[in-house]
């Protein structure tokens, strides 16, 4: 029965990664048509910088001066900066191809992802990077017989909070009935005086802050590897793909279901962990090609 | 004049499409701009909107020189479009499609500050009062009439001087387009403008003050609408 407990527990830790990935590449699809295969590594950005600063911090400050609220604090600065990088790339990079047919987005995405993990190579090295002191520090919390890291409830909870904070941002907000209308028909959003291309920037920024947050949330369970982006970025799709492209509550389903068949499968047939997730997104393919939230 | 539009060309991909429109609107008035499918009357609403860019020639409205500036800076500055299509978002609900607008008609009475015309919902509505019973329902599921209302009335939320009507009767049944011809001249009591591309010379010459008529990319006419009914030229290029 721990076990169990455990176990649903570490699909609702992965759902929450999954969720906050897949999230941001639904919202820039959503608003943009844009399939970004930089998002992976925009993840892995986010989990490189939150690990480098948290490090840095610790290294230069007094022994004990600075808390464990403090370095909690720190973690949400990898999403920050995801986030202005994308606000630079989605008006240099990418608003020149909204007019080009899709294989132009994949082939500059493509290459986007090529460079930027050059680019973390340059700057933090080959060695991976780690906040793992934020997740000794939080201890663990008993489970039975058995003990659980307290710091991955904290990624649960930030993985529920980020639904309902996007949702509520999406559907009760100002900004959020601007950005569906834009995604709707961006003609009629300008004719109706919404500057699209801010828009544009702001979703897109946004979506690359979800992708900093996921790796900047992770970095102290899992260290920062080179590599990291492209491997989310493959279980991103099986998400978005499940759940359907575009949608909030698909990225939802699709992250719970692709965590807890994931978690099931390291459980109990590890050899094919991973094709029984390609199998799931397969069947939705052939059965609803547009996934179970999506719309033709 | 309200509205200048000066000898512009306009280009869809390589089609040259406008070869020289000119026309003017005045303030308060109705002025329609007839001509058949293919002649040129939505590429020169969407020209003076600012989705098609002007190769040569100006628009000038207000006296200021609108021609390079992108659309959401040009209804900023009062200018409200009802597309053919209507444009109604069709996942949002009625009263967000309307609440965008209404958000930048606040912004531009409060620039405006004349104290005149504070209360472009009401406007609206006083127009079109059945759209406040579709409120709550989501775009898609407007009939194609409901649709026309709605977009005229997101688009006077607006506060505009001028409005833009691409085809506004297009598809409407005989009573619901009387209608119409209702609220144009309401709207135009109201002190706005409106320039409107029709394909039917018969619902033009009703509701219009001044009428210009366009055949492949180029006014043929200009004058008023009971002269159109009369001229050869015009007939002969409305029949085809």
């Amino acid at each position: 029965m721990t076990i169990f407990i455990i176990q649903i527990l570490n699909s609702f830790f992965y759902a929450a990664v999954l969720f906050l990935i897949a999230a941001g590449l639904s919202l820039i699809y959503g608003v943009m048509r844009i399939v970004n295969l930089a998002h992976g590594t925009l993840y892995a950005l986010g989990a490189y910088v939150s690990a480098w600063v948290v490090g840095s911090a610790l290294g230069h400050a007094v022994s004990g001066t600075l808390g464990l609220a403090g370095l909690l604090l720190l973690l949400p600065i990898g999403a920050v900066v995801v986030a202005a990088v994308g606000a630079v790339i989605e008006p240099t990079l990418l608003r020149p191809l909204y007019r080009r047919p899709e294989e132009y987005h994949l082939l500059v995405t493509f290459g986007l992802l090529m460079i930027m993990e050059d680019v973390i190579k340059f700057l933090f090295g080959p060695t991976p990077l780690t906040a793992g002191l934020i997740m000794d520090r939080m201890g663990s919390l008993p489970i039975g017989l058995l003990i659980y890291p307290t710091y991955n409830l904290v990624v649960i909870a930030t993985g529920f909070f980020a639904a309902i904070g996007l949702w509520w941002f999406i559907y009760r907000t100002r900004f959020g009935v601007i950005l569906r209308a834009t995604s709707q028909d961006r003609r009629m959003a300008s004719a109706l005086g919404i500057n699209v291309g801010r828009v544009y920037i702001q979703a897109f920024a946004i979506g690359c802050f979800m992708a900093g947050l996921g790796g900047a949330i992770v970095v102290p369970a899992q260290a920062a590897v080179l590599g990291i982006g492209i491997e989310v970025l493959v279980l991103a799709f099986v998400v978005v793909v499940v759940g359907g492209l575009g949608s909030l509550e698909g990225a939802l389903v699709g992250a719970l279901i692709v965590s807890f068949v994931r978690t099931a499968g390291i459980q109990f047939f590890p050899e094919i962990e991973l094709a029984v997730l390609y199998l799931i997104a397969t069947a939705v393919l052939l059965v609803r090609p547009t996934g179970l939230f999506g719309r033709a | 004049m309200l509205l200048d539009v000066k000898a512009i060309d306009t280009y869809r991909g390589p089609a040259h499409i406008l070869n020289g429109v000119s026309l003017q609107v005045d303030k308060q008035e109705v002025v329609c701009l007839v001509g058949r499918n293919g002649a040129g009357k939505t590429t020169t609403i969407e020209s003076i909107m600012g989705f098609l860019p002007v190769r040569t020639g100006k628009i000038v409205f207000h006296d200021e020189d609108l021609t390079s500036l992108p659309p959401h800076e040009r209804a900023k500055r009062g200018i409200g479009y009802s597309p053919e299509d209507c444009g109604v978002f069709p996942e949002l609900s009625v009263g967000e499609n309307l609440m965008i607008s209404q958000w930048l008609g606040e912004e531009i009475v409060r620039k405006r500050n004349s104290g005149q015309r504070s209360d472009p919902q009401a406007q609206a509505f006083s127009v079109f009062p059945e759209v406040q019973n579709l409120l709550q329902r989501q775009g898609l599921h407007l009939s194609g009439g409901q649709r026309k209302m709605v977009a005229v009335a997101r688009a006077m939320m607006l506060s505009p001087t001028l409005l833009l009507l691409d085809e506004a009767f297009e598809g409407l049944a005989p009573v619901v387009v009387n209608r119409f011809t209702d609220a144009v001249m309401k709207i135009k009591a109201m002190g706005i403008s409106i320039l409107m591309a029709e394909s039917h010379l018969g619902a033009a010459t009703r509701i219009g003050d001044r009428l210009y008529a366009i055949d492949r990319g180029e006014i043929i006419f200009h004058g008023p609408p009971k002269d159109a009914l009369i001229d050869e030229k015009v007939v002969k290029a409305l029949r085809g």
